[in-house]
């Protein structure tokens, strides 16, 4: 009798162990479609790009690994005939200006939004909303007026004016909903303190929802890149592309695609991008939950 | 500012210039005119800039034969900075609206495949002196050119070049089989059927892209089928050789093809090709050249044969049609018309340097031998297309409904239900249909 | 905020202005407390409002004006026709193949989506070791720009090199290349839609995965604890506590969804330009070859804004709910 509880005994901690390792196991091989899914295509683009052309065209290769001898020579040609170098650092610059308008908009906005009561606030935030309605390929045309008035046409400049209306909408709402996260006990004592509404924001309010803040930076940063018809219809000189525009633009050429190069291309921005939004994640979760609900 | 009101201004000097060009051409030949041009240029455009947007060239040294050599060594002439845009042909609609819309861009815009002159006539340059001026100076042009960019009888774009869709078909699986050189649609046929059993069917865009649009016209018009009459007014697309142009499309399909042409787009014959699979492909020449590069060995036995013939032997190649025209806010008109004329003058070297793809539209140019393909022993049938080439709405000229007909795929979604089965007489009346709704709404408008 | 300034408030000024003079306080209105804060909130709202006001509500009142004229790419001058636009949008059959196609897309799109995204944000809840890296594997798709990704599928759907068909041949799904069996993505109407649906989901489930998830870890351990405590199984939690408290989010992720979805061009565009024999031509593509490859302005813009009026009421009636739950 007394072995038998002896034995269960010791029996316990190990099946607990042995559930924890089965769960383990059995979310991992669940999630295994999602990253395939995810993943396979980013995968794909890699070997395509250290692939050989003739490599590419056989249908009795495998897809999957190289069949001829790996070579870099899309990427020369990437850098070497084209300008891809231009576009990233046009790609680096617009998204950069593009954060920083957005930053300097949508923060003040969604802090009033979220915090001041403001009559009328309910209509404004829905209304910034609604302006994802319009489709762009309406309003690209009167911008483009708007765009060579200022005299920017051609230049990446002209995007730098054009992106934050996709951006700001976006950020406000997302900011209004970090703000509301805010204790207003904080913003309470911060005026007890002796300081003014604009104080209360600028050295209390702002310095607690930097996370949030940096994250709706790293959202417009990346939104946009997500643009193709606004760059290919207000900026045609090469060395002014940014790389969502100049690759399909310059890399297909007639009917004839560039795959190599087109994936190399590709792959320099993605990765580097994916791996920045990986770091602002957990924030980005945050405000989107401090949205609504709390 | 621009304020999109035009305003044409033309110094004195470009009309005696004009006169003294065509004058030169007739007591002392070219060479006069041009020095005479050289002399007067420089004073009136020196310090200014011209810019040119244009499509990539599927062949990227002629992009940087024309950006770093040709435009350079003219600006560097005349005084002139020039700067070349490129973006993808297909974009050039959108970008020209962008354009429009903002009444400021570029100097000289082109267009490539989709001639958009008619369409915009009213905001472009009137370029009839810089035509007529090239026409008498290089023996005419061949007739399908004007009525590209010609409104009530001026002139407001400038034909540079066309692209040819020839046949390029894979000499040794046609001798392994002791197949004849499809020099008519019948033979073709024949070919595609044999061959397609040993694992070489062919293909055409049965689908919505450009190719499609040029492929079967070229199959239309040869079998004898009309898109619009010479005034461009009538539809003359129900008729008997229509009807058997769509029958032989069918048959096509079944015999020597494979489903995957539904989802062809413009590259994936060349692919076709390159890949070895194909044993003939009807298709633009940028296929044979990207074949060079990608599979020598289909490349060695890839041969170019002229348009096929349709049963009553006649033969049209409907090809790709190159424009370059002036805006008229442009701030250098004087130094875009010079530029244009030069280029014209300069059009073989263009040729030359787009290793023989760029097809002048000038008769004087498409004399024999001409550069690179007059040479090539497999190009040299090229040279026969000049007689032969029409663009679309043949024999009408290319009107702005026959533009939306051609960008909303009217007559490649015709062939495309015909090859999925609907009946012939149905799919007549619906492609009638459609091209009656549409012409019937530029009238309206 | 407004009952502090009644005691004369944290803020010295409204305090000093309460104490000292009274009588001067009524006479400037603007210098109360809560005037101050209207005009300080105003302030910082106006950049943002300006920016959209000139940039978006501009033009698109513009793109209005050129729904009802009879604008034209050629012609400088445009004159007003009315519903004209509509009324010829209206009887071509293409629009209303487009306006299907548009619905579909959206409506499969929305129900795969969900599906994959609530998976996937139900995985990322548990607790595991490398959550962190799988979350930041998965969200990959949604990073990369638009035009890249959708090039790179074009080349993964190819009718001849499709790795995708490659792998499924292979594992005897699929019949070879060359027999009927081989699906041409691209270029078969059947398949088409979906193939350009299915590269859609790719790239946003991510999205509404994260939207997701953010919704379960907003509602309180706290009632989730206590529900437990009731004796809930976990379908019953799920249905009568988890779901009211995530509703908010899940209708402002769908909205977005929604419009981004219905407005997107890029996709459909790069993928097969609408065809075959318009099996994929949505909405926007119609009015991008209509009005600018075509250059019918006027109809172009019609068609894009058809959309629009029926959209619009839903939105605010929508959003406005939303509001008042979280009030």
């Amino acid at each position: 009798m007394a072995v038998m509880a002896e034995r269960r005994a010791m029996r316990a901690p190990m099946t607990q162990r042995r559930k924890e390792i089965r769960r383990h196991l059995l979310i991992y091989a669940a999630l295994v479609p999602f990253i395939l899914i995810a993943v396979f295509p980013i995968y794909w683009m890699a070997i395509t790009a250290f692939k050989q052309d003739p490599d590419l065209y056989r249908m009795d290769n495998i897809p999957f690994f190289f069949n001829m001898k790996p070579t870099l020579r899309n990427f020369d040609i990437l850098f070497y005939q084209t300008n891809y170098g231009s576009w990233l650092w046009n790609t680096f610059m617009i998204s950069a200006w593009v954060a920083g308008i957005t930053l300097l908009t949508a923060v003040p906005a969604g802090y009033a939004l979220a915090r001041l009561k403001l009559p009328g606030a309910e209509n404004t935030g829905i209304a910034i909303f609604l302006t994802y309605l319009v489709p762009p390929i309406i309003l690209f045309l009167p911008l483009s007026r708007i765009v060579a008035e200022l005299g920017l046409q051609d230049t990446w400049w002209a995007l730098v004016v054009v992106y934050p209306t996709f951006t700001i909408p976006f950020c406000t709402w997302l900011l209004m909903g970090f703000f509301k996260t805010v204790p207003m006990e904080i913003e309470e004592a911060a005026r007890v303190d002796g300081c003014g509404q604009a104080g209360a924001f600028m050295r209390v309010i702002l310095p607690i929802s930097l996370p949030g803040v940096l994250t709706s930076v790293i959202f417009a940063f990346t939104l946009s890149m997500q643009d193709f018809l606004y760059g290919l219809a207000f900026v045609s000189p090469g060395d002014q592309k940014p790389v969502p525009v100049g690759v399909p633009t310059e890399l297909i050429r007639g009917d004839v695609y560039y795959w190599g190069s087109l994936m190399g291309a590709a792959l320099l921005v993605g990765l580097p991008v994916a791996i920045l939004y990986n770091f602002f994640l957990d924030r980005f979760i945050q405000g989107i939950t401090g949205g609504i609900g709390k | 500012m621009n304020e999109g009101r035009p305003v044409e201004i033309y110094p004195t000097g470009v009309n005696r210039r004009g006169f003294l060009k065509t004058t030169g051409a007739g007591v002392a030949g070219g060479a006069l005119a041009t020095m005479l041009t050289a002399r007067q240029a420089p004073a009136q455009i020196k310090g200014t800039t011209l810019r040119i947007l244009q499509w990539s060239h599927f062949i990227p040294a002629y992009d940087t034969w024309f950006d770093n050599v040709f435009t350079k060594e003219w600006g560097e002439k005349n005084g002139v900075k020039v700067r070349v845009d490129h973006i993808p042909h297909l974009e050039l609609p959108a970008r020209m609206a962008a354009e429009f819309a903002a009444g400021a861009g570029h100097d000289i815009i082109m267009n490539a495949a989709s001639i958009l002159t008619r369409l915009y006539y009213k905001s472009l340059l009137d370029l009839s002196d810089v035509y007529d001026g090239a026409g008498k100076k290089h023996g005419g042009w061949i007739p399908s050119a004007g009525p590209l960019v010609q409104v009530e009888g001026r002139t407001y774009g400038i034909p540079m070049f066309y692209i040819l869709l020839p046949m390029l078909w894979r000499k040794d699986l046609f001798d392994a089989n002791n197949l004849k050189a499809p020099d008519t649609w019948e033979l073709a046929r024949v070919a595609a059927r044999t061959m397609k059993a040993k694992g070489h069917p062919t293909g055409i865009q049965f689908s919505q892209c450009a190719d499609a649009n040029l492929n079967w016209r070229s199959l239309l018009f040869s079998f004898g089928g009309r898109e619009a009459d010479e005034t461009g007014d009538n539809i003359l697309i129900d008729s008997k050789e229509t009807r058997e142009a769509l029958k032989f499309a069918k048959a096509l399909f079944d015999e020597g093809m494979t489903p995957e042409v539904f989802s062809w787009d413009d590259a994936s014959d060349n692919r076709y090709l390159a890949s070895g699979v194909a044993c003939w492909i009807h298709d633009a020449i940028s296929a044979y050249r990207t074949t060079e590069d990608t599979n020598p060995d289909v490349f060695k036995n890839t041969h170019i044969g002229m348009e096929p013939a349709g049963p009553d032997g006649k033969r049209v190649s409907v090809s790709s049609a190159n424009v370059y025209m002036i805006w008229k806010f442009s701030k250098n008109q004087q130094a875009a018309k010079e530029f244009l004329t030069y280029f014209l003058d300069e059009a073989l070297e263009g040729m030359k340097q787009s290793r023989g793809y760029n097809m002048p539209y000038l008769l004087g140019q498409a004399k024999k031998p001409m550069p690179v393909i007059g040479t090539d022993p497999k190009m040299q049938i090229l040279q026969d297309f000049p007689k032969i080439v029409a663009f679309f709405g043949y024999p009408g000229p290319f009107t702005t409904p026959i533009q939306e007909v051609v960008n909303l795929y009217v007559l490649p979604d015709m062939f495309t239900r015909v090859a999925r089965g609907q009946g012939i007489e149905d799919v007549m009346k619906w492609g009638m249909g459609e091209y009656r709704r549409i012409f019937a709404k530029h009238k309206r408008a | 905020m407004t009952g502090s300034s009644l005691r004369g408030g944290p803020d010295p000024v409204a305090r000093a202005a309460v104490v000292s003079m009274p009588a001067r306080t009524v006479a400037r209105p603007w210098l109360t407390h809560g005037a101050r804060r209207l005009m300080f909130g105003y302030t910082l709202l106006a950049p943002a409002v300006l920016y959209v006001m000139l940039l978006v509500a501009a033009p698109f009142l513009f793109s209005l004006y050129l729904a009802v004229s009879d604008a034209n790419v050629g012609d400088p001058v445009a004159h007003f026709i009315g519903l004209e636009n509509f009324r010829a949008a209206w009887e071509m059959d293409l629009f209303w193949l487009a306006l299907r196609n548009s619905v579909v897309f959206l409506v499969v799109a929305a129900v795969l989506k969900s599906l994959l995204g609530t998976s996937l944000a139900f995985l990322l809840l548990q607790n595991f070791k490398g959550k962190k890296l799988v979350r930041g594997l998965v969200v990959i798709p949604f990073t990369l720009p638009i035009a890249i990704s959708v090039l790179s599928w074009k080349w993964m759907y190819d009718s001849q090199f499709s790795v995708i068909n490659w792998v499924l041949s292979r594992l005897g799904l699929i019949g070879q290349f060359g027999t009927e069996g081989w699906p041409i993505w691209l270029g078969n109407p059947k398949l088409a839609l979906i193939a350009c649906i299915l590269v859609n989901v790719w790239r946003t489930f991510p999205f509404s995965a994260i939207v997701l998830l953010a919704g379960f870890t907003s509602v309180p351990v706290e009632v989730l604890d206590a529900a437990k405590v009731d004796g809930c199984s976990f379908f019953q939690r799920f249905r009568h506590v988890v779901a009211p408290m995530i509703f908010p989010i899940l209708m402002i992720g769908f909205l977005f969804d929604t419009v981004f979805t219905l407005s997107d061009l890029s996709v459909v565009y790069l993928l097969t330009q609408g065809g075959p024999a318009n099996a994929t031509k949505i909405l926007p593509v119609l009015a991008y070859q209509i009005g600018i490859q075509a250059g019918n302005l006027g109809r172009g813009a019609a068609i894009a804004l058809f959309l629009v009026p029926l959209l619009l009421p839903a939105l605010i009636i929508v959003l406005r709910n939303l509001k008042r739950r979280e009030y």
